[in-house]
């Protein structure tokens, strides 16, 4: 590869750095404080419905061995 | 010679500033921490879950599983050469698909059902309809340079992968042909998860970056920093406004899209095993973490705190996975089983 070749690889590759970077410059940012709330408030509305955090009555629970009753 | 040398010079100038201009403005907008603000959450308590079953079937290492849209079926892939369907009410398996590569890292369930995929150390996506009276190859999608660690479908007409020669691609499944080539990464991609409404990904790289991407326009919209080493896994908050990541620099951490910033860490001091996989229960709040400890450790994902943990595997975790209506979490391993939890 001829060193001109080389060179305008290494421009291109920086000119795409550049390009990559100016749009990751522009994006409008939020407060921490706002996010924070805003993942809190939707954990706290969901969390009534999250299985895994209020617990699965055993008559409801799919993955639970059912074993059969016997009447003594 | 001078005059490229001035070029390269004014590019790299030029980069500097819009990093220092892009930490300037996540600064600027870092005014609390989620551990503050999340101090006046209700705890979640000691989570303990119980074992309901142990699948078991493959013979080797288990690299990689996927639930089903439907939370009842869910497909997990081998080194033994081996896709196997499970239905994980039963515990029965329902179809056992012989791979070509035994090398298999990868493995994903389309939404219909009609569909999965896998992919490994050959490099190929292969697409196969499970539908049919005996598991038929319906594509083989051929072109990355790299393994393929990680592969989702959007429909069964779009699949996304990503692969170790650091790029991820969304294919058409009626042409076999790729659509979109994503390229940013400078390390392999090692996972990726799609957005709800499938209009954006993000994928976890050996560069320790994650990234989000446009799936259809093909470009990175946001970089994530923090990681010291392998990103090996993604995932989406259920909100779809933060990214939590796993790594093996042996922490996780979750990234808010809108403040494009970490906003908290997972880690402990005890724990110095890497995270292989991660899963969400559904209301964002659990974060199930495979380590290469063994354990599935149980995260509170608000207050950072380390909440329970999923043992009884005897070898790494390599797998995790809570299907769409949160029921339970399957965790796979590489001592061949997959274990179903609630």
């Amino acid at each position: 590869m001829s060193s001109k070749a080389h060179s305008s690889n290494n421009i291109g590759h920086a000119q795409r750095t550049v390009q990559q970077l100016r749009i990751e410059a522009s994006i409008e940012r939020i407060k921490v404080s706002k996010a924070s709330a805003d993942l809190m408030n939707y954990c706290s509305e969901h969390a009534r419905n999250d299985p895994l955090l209020m617990g699965i009555p055993a008559s409801d629970n799919p993955f639970k061995d059912k074993k059969p009753c016997t009447i003594l | 010679m001078a005059a490229e040398k001035a070029e390269m010079d004014a590019l790299k100038k030029e980069c500097d500033a819009l990093r220092t201009q892009i930490e300037a403005a996540r600064k600027a907008v870092n005014d609390s921490s989620m551990s503050a603000a999340s101090g006046g959450a209700t705890a979640v308590g000691r989570v303990q879950l119980k074992l309901r079953k142990t699948l078991k079937g493959h013979l080797a290492k288990i690299y990689a599983m996927h639930w089903s849209a439907d939370s009842r079926q869910m497909v997990s892939a081998s080194q033994d050469g081996k896709l196997l369907v499970w239905d994980t009410f039963t515990g029965n398996k329902l179809v056992a698909v012989p791979l070509k590569s035994a090398w298999v890292m990868s493995v994903a369930f389309a939404p219909s059902g009609n569909l999965v995929a896998s992919g490994g150390l050959d490099n190929i996506c292969t697409v196969y309809n499970i539908k049919a009276a005996s598991p038929k190859t319906l594509r083989e999608l051929d072109a990355h340079t790299g393994y393929l660690s990680c592969c989702r479908f959007l429909s069964d007409t779009e699949i996304l992968t990503a692969s170790g020669d650091t790029t991820c691609c969304l294919w058409d499944l009626e042409t076999g042909k790729q659509k979109v080539i994503f390229t940013n990464h400078i390390g392999d991609c090692m996972s990726l998860a799609l957005s709800s409404d499938m209009n954006t990904f993000i994928s976890g790289a050996c560069d320790s970056l994650a990234k989000l991407w446009d799936v259809r326009e093909g470009a990175c919209k946001q970089t994530f920093s923090g990681h010291t080493s392998d990103i090996n896994a993604i995932s989406f908050f259920p909100s779809g406004n933060a990214v939590i990541t796993g790594s093996d620099d042996c922490t996780c951490k979750m990234y808010d899209l809108r403040a494009d910033q970490e906003v908290i860490g997972y880690q402990d001091t005890n724990l110095n095993a890497g995270v292989t996989s991660l899963a969400l229960s559904s209301s964002g709040r659990l974060i199930f973490a495979g380590y290469d400890d063994f354990n599935c450790h149980i995260w509170d994902s608000l207050k950072g705190e380390k909440v329970g943990v999923l043992s009884g595997h005897d070898n790494r975790v390599s797998c995790t996975g809570v299907p769409a209506d949160g029921m339970g979490v399957c965790t796979g391993s590489w001592d061949s089983f997959l274990k179903l939890w609630n």
